[in-house]
């Protein structure tokens, strides 16, 4: 009887499902499909003989090789202080713009600061390989001379430099993310209730106190969900740092993606498909469990809401 | 109240000046270059010969049409392939009495936590035969749960009793989301869509992992390899490679650059989107 009541129920809702179809489709192909090639992580599988079940051989080569580690290690201090970095300087830039009288001017700026996250990695990574330049077509390295601190023949391969390279790539994604990320801070301000200056204003608090006790802890909240959010993606970094990168600095500036990119298609080499997987794999699951963690911590503080 | 300007204000002011000024620099020195036909450019934000030919030598270049044309293309149909799943997944995914709703709903947001990887990703791709294919490009990002989650939270706004009246009207599914359910977001449709129009214009990666044939490659892929020096265009007139390079950069970020005053309201929304149901 049960049975006969849900399929009249499901009977009802037919047209439903046929429009959700396309959308079960692409997800079992595009998502679920390569979820079963992770059992490729335990063969030696390299895509011309049928693979070989090796068992775990795969995981005990990678955490033997000093080049997985270097590159785990990057992935998580490039993406944790890039998303400090951009974080703290949005919020910084969201509440000095907020104090801006001037409408039109507050517009403008908001309009030029937003461009950059437009523009593609490829499109950002050409424009500062440009400047950056070490010719006399680079904007920066002409200025270092006129300025005196380098003369001509010392210039600058910031891209190119284990010691400049980390910097310059921070330095990128401020330009290209801080401003969009303000769009998110500026609505949690427009959302204060003006009252709350005004009374401040009455009972005689200065700009800094109302900034330091009003504008703060109501940006407070919105500043932990963007972080945790974030921090939930940090295992995923991969094309700002690819196209920024080249085989002098890779000690510095490999990350996990990266890593399995070069193992696979630029190896020189039949491709280790099995080995690969199992570094993707091992990446997955970290970003699994960043993303869990992230996830009980974030219904911690926004009362029972998760991110997923 | 109207507040009195305060040294504070004029500094703050300041302050924004300069961060604009610093944000909108780059660009801007792109833009000078690609039209200045005297090397060393150096510091100046002004071109010293100025002269089309770097863009010349972009359009007459019979190898730069086809990746542009690739670009728009991918860039149309994707993002009519990507509305058009996120939106019928999101209708579905407010239907709460559907048998099966919530496990549908699990079943993508499972996808936001765990994936395969980029080497078991690829092999499916490859052994279905759509590596080296447009297909790929086009079909492969246009399933975007976040902004299928971000469609649900505005179809989440939309009266029930609407939905009860075309019911009782006689309209079937498909007819309620065509008649009532698309008319009524056009707003979320902009935003969204113009997102993921965005998406398909700045697609790298999945070219990069999936795309090994040249004719295939997008404006992006081009713009890498002539920048990277590996491809440049042969330099017509008096342009030299740097004039080449700079004017490719504008070519494909100035269709952007027109529209984005006028859209940029749109972008803003598609954030808050998501935002204003806390």
């Amino acid at each position: 009887m049960k049975n006969k009541k849900l399929f009249l129920k499901m009977y009802k809702y037919k047209g439903f499902y046929l429009m959700f179809l396309p959308v079960l489709v692409f997800a079992i192909i595009f998502f679920y499909a390569p979820m079963f090639g992770i059992r490729f992580a335990f063969t030696n599988y390299n895509g011309i003989k049928t693979p070989d079940f090796v068992g775990l051989d795969n995981f005990v080569r990678m955490f033997g090789v000093p080049s997985f580690w270097k590159a785990f290690f990057n992935t998580i201090q490039i993406s944790v202080i890039k998303l400090v970095l951009t974080t703290t300087i949005a919020v910084v830039v969201s509440i000095l713009l907020n104090e801006i009288i001037n409408i039109h001017f507050k517009k403008a700026v908001q309009t030029i600061i937003y461009l950059p996250h437009f523009m593609s990695w490829v499109v950002t990574a050409s424009l500062f390989t440009l400047i950056l330049a070490p010719t006399s077509h680079g904007l920066v390295n002409t200025m270092l001379i006129n300025m005196g601190f380098i003369n001509e023949n010392e210039m600058i391969y910031f891209l190119g430099k284990e010691s400049t390279w980390r910097p310059v790539y921070y330095l990128i994604n401020i330009w290209k993310e801080t401003g969009w990320q303000t769009v998110i801070f500026m609505a949690t301000l427009a959302g204060i209730n003006t009252e709350l200056y005004e009374a401040a204003s009455i009972d005689g608090a200065g700009r800094w106190q109302k900034m330091r006790y009003i504008t703060f802890p109501a940006l407070a909240n919105t500043i932990l969900t963007v972080f945790i959010l974030n921090l939930a993606k940090v295992m995923n970094l991969f094309e700002s740092a690819f196209v920024l990168q080249n085989d002098a600095v890779l000690n510095t500036a490999n990350v996990l993606e990266t890593y399995i990119y070069y193992q696979t298609f630029n190896s020189g080499s039949i491709p280790n498909y099995g080995y690969t997987t199992a570094v993707g794999l091992f990446k997955s699951l970290v970003g699994c469990v960043l993303v869990l963690v992230c996830n009980q911590w974030s219904k911690k503080v926004r009362d029972g809401r998760g991110i997923v | 109240m109207r507040e009195k300007k305060t040294l504070f204000n004029y500094i703050n002011a300041f302050i924004f000046i300069i961060f604009a000024f610093l944000i909108f620099v780059p660009l801007w020195k792109v833009l000078v270059d690609s039209v200045d036909l005297k090397t060393a450019y150096g510091m100046r934000l002004w071109p010293a010969e100025f002269g089309w030919d770097g863009y010349a030598s972009v359009f007459r270049n019979p190898t730069l049409s086809r990746p542009l044309l690739v670009s728009v293309f991918t860039t149309i149909v994707g993002t009519a392939v990507a509305l058009t799943l996120c939106t019928m997944g999101a209708y579905v995914l407010i239907q709460w009495n559907m048998p099966g709703r919530t496990f549908f709903a699990n079943m993508l947001l499972f996808t936001m936590i765990f994936n395969g990887g980029m080497i078991p990703t690829f092999l499916v791709l490859k052994s279905l035969h759509l590596t080296n294919t447009l297909w790929v490009v086009i079909l492969f990002p246009a399933l975007n749960v976040y902004n299928l989650v971000l469609m649900r939270n505005f179809f989440e706004g939309i009266p029930a009793s609407l939905f009860e009246s075309a019911e009782l009207d006689g309209c079937s599914p498909m007819q309620t989301f065509l008649r009532i359910v698309l008319p009524m977001s056009k707003a979320a449709l902009a935003s969204i869509g113009l997102m993921f129009a965005v998406t398909y214009w700045n697609d790298y990666t999945h070219y990069k992992l999936y795309i090994t044939d040249s004719k295939l490659y997008n404006f992006q892929m081009k713009l890498r390899s002539i920048v990277m020096g590996s491809d440049l265009p042969s330099a017509q007139g008096n342009a030299n490679e740097n004039t080449v390079s700079n004017a490719a950069i504008i070519v494909i970020i100035i269709p952007f650059m027109i529209l984005y005053p006028f859209l940029q309201k749109y972008f803003v929304k598609g954030v808050n989107i998501g935002a204003v149901k806390e």
